[in-house]
């Protein structure tokens, strides 16, 4: 007993002694920076460019970006609650739901938000009130144009072509986040099934893959990857990022809202809990018009403020939030393990 | 021990973490049965014994293909290259590993796609009349991930090549010893101990990883790292994936031990 | 005479074997490296017309470059914690007989059979429990872990192959314990701890699953960032940060050649 008390000792000694130096983090908390959160690349300078810009010039704060991931920022959240490593968190639908359900966030606290008024209320409805959606995408279908002249234009339309051997679709794998909703929920939901009964989507998967006629992807990389190198014609893609790949000069795709509407994307920006007052007016500044229109215009995603007036051009590639389906997320949330399984043993990974 | 302590304070003691976290209650819960749930869903279902035995059977394949292929380059890198090419083919090694994954596959893509190099090439040559269908496949899997692990195998055993005492070889060819024997009978067994490194790192490597997986195999193969990963990306069901990676860690230890003792045996 | 027919021919066989398996091994590299040097905005092979400025976009993106620096500080702080805990731990466990050695190795080397996204999430929970959190510190620390079985698997398999016999005599003639270990053995374990050191930096430099829990605005590695940055955008950025990383290692090599020569110190002396 003694010794295992004294190796016991020696371990913490080991490891809280030798290698622990005060920690680094907060060390000059009185300068109030505050962590935000976002993806890489023109998404990152778009947030530290437009709405750090905004919340500096109008607050006097400052702001440090955190280049990532969700799954990553929850964790280390989840693992420093009471110093959160992390203010504001941008979030992914599914992942904004368990954030909140497992206390990591706090409601949206309307008296601190004043361009919350602009934001119609089925953007904060659809988180249950922790944080707010100031951003969106919507999965549609996307093509190339000079491989395939004439593409359907809905998902039964596009199952039933490659039922027929016109084409190879890529779709989303299981393992990519965004999946089901984008592809189960929304095939069950164009081939006549619903969240309760997503038969007909596992079916007609199952068709497809007998015929050879789809292939995953596992990241939203490959998709495009899949069209260049000609392993397929067609999928399943979000508009913000076809036409992304389309002004960088690849103007061999295409993107196609389909009949039954793209599936609706929300990203959601949430206060951390025990994070600092001033994360409130960084929110704002992603809240308010001007910096929204600007963000919209860098990043070609719809935003959420209803006096944001797009250009000509950027109109018609953004697809307007009330014409897409929005999936039941929380009811999705509760059936993604048994999907996923169902998937796994039918489909494969 | 220094090393054993690190590894006590640091490695053993986030086991505990995994461990506490393996006997929560998962989110697909198996009916009344206690805190080890997670372990019965695993255990009792003949489609996760399914997915165990291919992750193994996929790291014995991997490590099989990279003996054979690492082999013969490690000897001539340590027998018949000069100076310069030595290096040449420390950092061709290397090269792979320090390419981005997505780009490697995007590579890969060019060469393994329909309207890909390997597809072309085979077409003019009038050697297929339809394109084969060479990505997402088993096939495409292990050719990727020999394509990074290989070097690790190479390195292992040109570094114990290059300590062999060549006067034994040249003893047992003064006995009159063929050349394939003098291999056989002396240089083999005396570098067995590299292939025995490599072997581990490849297999241990190969068990552990799903990105290759994920990105040219498109869902032919199931193993636990994939499902892992998934548990962290779709589902959130951390119990679930602790416990699998509980399995995998047995599983990969009880391999080490019998690798180990395999080679204390047969060695010198 | 027959004999030297016999090794020009192995000679040829084993060249051409090397060559087929290096064609194997670089021709994807090729592609990439091509793409790197690509005009257009975007990924696609054959590439289009010749230029640079992906590369100026490394330059020009910061997180790129300040990635970039911390993923090499960590590769070489992990790995020198990795050899001066491994090797000693190496040497000892080689030369000791009995079930408790092997039990000991099989102990040193399993942190590779766990899977880095559990390992790294774990150690997230448990270094931020023992008020470490998300540093460099931690990033090192959790690097170490995954480097040190290279390094102790390296060093033991050559060491066992080394005969005692030179110690002993060397310790007859009256060395004592630290000058056999500076001017007997070291020098024969060599190439086991260059390649384990290799082995550690490049597993290092390659991470993902376990430098993702670490990542902060100061602490990101570039697998990180590039895979937050492919999530909007896929560009030849990401080919042309390959490049870089390859021309560095190249530089890295040409130096210890210029000092040391490679072929020396991947070789017993």
């Amino acid at each position: 007993m003694i010794r295992l008390n004294r190796r016991h000792f020696l371990m913490g000694a080991a490891a809280g002694g030798v290698f622990a130096l005060p920690p680094a983090r907060r060390l000059a908390a009185q300068t109030e920076t505050i962590t935000v959160t976002s993806y890489g690349g023109v998404w990152e300078e778009a947030i530290r460019g437009i709405f750090v810009a905004d919340f500096t010039a109008r607050t006097g704060g400052k702001a440090e970006v955190q280049i990532g991931g969700p799954p990553q920022w929850m964790s280390q959240i989840e693992a420093n609650l009471a110093d959160p490593p992390i203010d504001v968190l941008v979030n992914t639908i599914d992942l904004a739901l368990v954030a909140g359900r497992t206390g990591l966030v706090e409601k949206i606290d309307p008296s601190k938000l004043s361009n919350l008024a602009d934001i119609p209320q089925r953007f904060v409805d659809v988180v249950e009130g922790w944080g707010v959606v100031f951003d969106y995408g919507s999965a549609g279908i996307a093509y190339h144009r000079e491989r395939l002249r004439n593409p359907p234009t809905s998902i039964k339309g596009m199952v039933e072509g490659a039922l027929r051997g016109d084409f190879v679709l890529s779709l989303p794998g299981i393992s990519y986040a965004p999946t089901p909703q984008m592809l189960i929920w929304s095939f069950a939901d164009a081939l006549g099934g619903s969240v309760n009964n997503v038969d007909p989507a596992f079916e007609a998967l199952k068709a497809l893959q007998d015929k050879r006629a789809v292939i995953f992807y596992g990241g939203a990389t490959e998709f495009l990857n899949h069209l260049e190198a000609g392993e397929a014609e067609i999928g399943i893609y979000w508009d913000g990022r076809t036409w992304a790949h389309y002004s960088t000069g690849a103007e061999w795709i295409g993107y196609i809202n389909p009949d039954e509407g793209g599936v609706m994307n929300p990203v959601v920006v949430q206060k951390v809990v025990n994070s600092d007052d001033s994360a409130w007016e960084y929110i704002n500044s992603m809240l308010a018009p001007a910096p929204q229109l600007a963000f919209a215009e860098k990043v070609q995603y719809g935003v959420t403020n209803t006096k944001v007036a797009y250009p000509d051009w950027l109109k018609d590639r953004i697809t307007p939030w009330e014409a897409t389906r929005w999936p039941p997320f929380e009811e999705i949330g509760a059936k993604i393990p048994a999907w996923v399984d169902r998937w796994n043993r039918e489909i494969g990974a | 021990m220094p090393s054993l302590l690190f590894l006590a304070a640091f490695f053993i003691a986030p086991l505990f973490v995994i461990l506490e976290m393996s006997f929560q209650e998962g989110r697909l819960p198996v009916e009344g049965a206690g805190v080890f749930q997670n372990y019965q869903r695993l255990f009792a279902d003949t489609f996760y014994l399914g997915v165990i035995a291919e992750t193994v059977g996929l790291s014995v394949v991997v490590t099989l293909v990279s003996v054979l292929m690492g082999y013969p380059v490690a000897y001539f890198m340590v027998r018949h290259a000069s100076g310069r090419s030595y290096d040449l083919i420390v950092f061709l090694l290397i090269a792979p590993l320090l390419t981005s994954i997505i780009m490697r596959t995007f590579g890969w893509q060019v060469l393994l796609a329909r309207r890909g190099l390997i597809n072309e090439a085979l077409m003019m040559l009038n050697l297929i009349e339809r394109p084969l269908g060479l990505l997402n496949s088993p096939l495409a899997i292990v050719v990727g991930l020999v394509h990074v692990l290989v070097p690790f195998m190479v390195l292992s055993i040109a570094s114990v090549l290059q300590g062999i005492d060549r006067r034994l070889e040249e003893s047992a060819r003064i006995l009159g010893a063929g050349k394939l024997q003098t291999f056989l009978r002396v240089t083999f067994p005396l570098s067995i101990d590299g292939v025995g490194t490599g072997a581990i790192l490849v297999f241990m490597l190969a068990n552990g990883s799903f990105v290759t997986l994920l990105l040219l195999g498109g869902g032919t193969l199931q193993t636990l790292p994939l499902l892992i990963y998934q548990q962290f990306n779709t589902t959130r069901d951390f119990p679930f994936a602790a416990t699998m990676s509980n399995a995998l860690l047995v599983l990969a230890v009880c391999c080490l031990y019998a690798q180990l003792r395999l080679i204390r045996r047969r060695g010198v | 005479m027959a004999q030297m027919r016999e090794d020009v021919r192995e000679r040829w066989a084993l060249a051409a074997f090397t060559i087929a398996f290096f064609v194997f091994l670089i021709a994807p590299i090729l592609v990439v490296v091509a793409v790197s040097f690509t005009s257009v905005s975007y990924v696609s092979f054959p590439i289009q017309g010749f230029s640079l400025r992906w590369f100026w976009r490394i330059v020009e993106y910061r997180p790129f470059l300040d990635a970039l620096g911390v993923t090499i500080q960590v590769a070489f702080l992990s790995t020198a914690v990795a050899v001066l805990i491994g090797v000693p731990a190496a040497l000892g466990l080689v030369r000791s007989r009995g079930a408790s050695a092997e039990v000991a190795m099989t102990f040193l080397l399993s942190p590779l059979s766990m899977p880095m996204i559990v390992l790294g999430l774990a150690l997230l929970f448990y270094l931020s429990a023992l008020g470490l959190g998300i540093s460099l510190i931690s990033l090192v620390i959790a690097h170490a872990v995954i480097g040190l079985p290279y390094v102790v698997r390296t060093v033991a398999g050559v060491y066992r192959g080394v005969s005692p016999d030179l110690e002993e005599s060397a310790t007859m003639l009256g060395a004592n314990r630290w000058q056999v270990l500076r001017h007997v053995t070291l020098p024969q374990i060599r190439p086991g701890i260059f390649a384990g050191a290799l082995f550690s930096i490049l597993i290092s430099v390659d991470n993902l699953p376990i430098s993702f829990f670490f990542g902060s605005p100061s602490t990101n590695t570039l697998p990180v960032v590039m895979l937050s940055y492919l999530e909007h955008q896929f560009d030849p950025s990401i080919a042309a940060l390959s490049t870089v990383q390859m021309v560095l290692a190249l530089a890295g090599l040409l130096v210890i050649e210029r000092f040391y020569g490679l072929r020396h110190l991947g070789a017993p002396t």
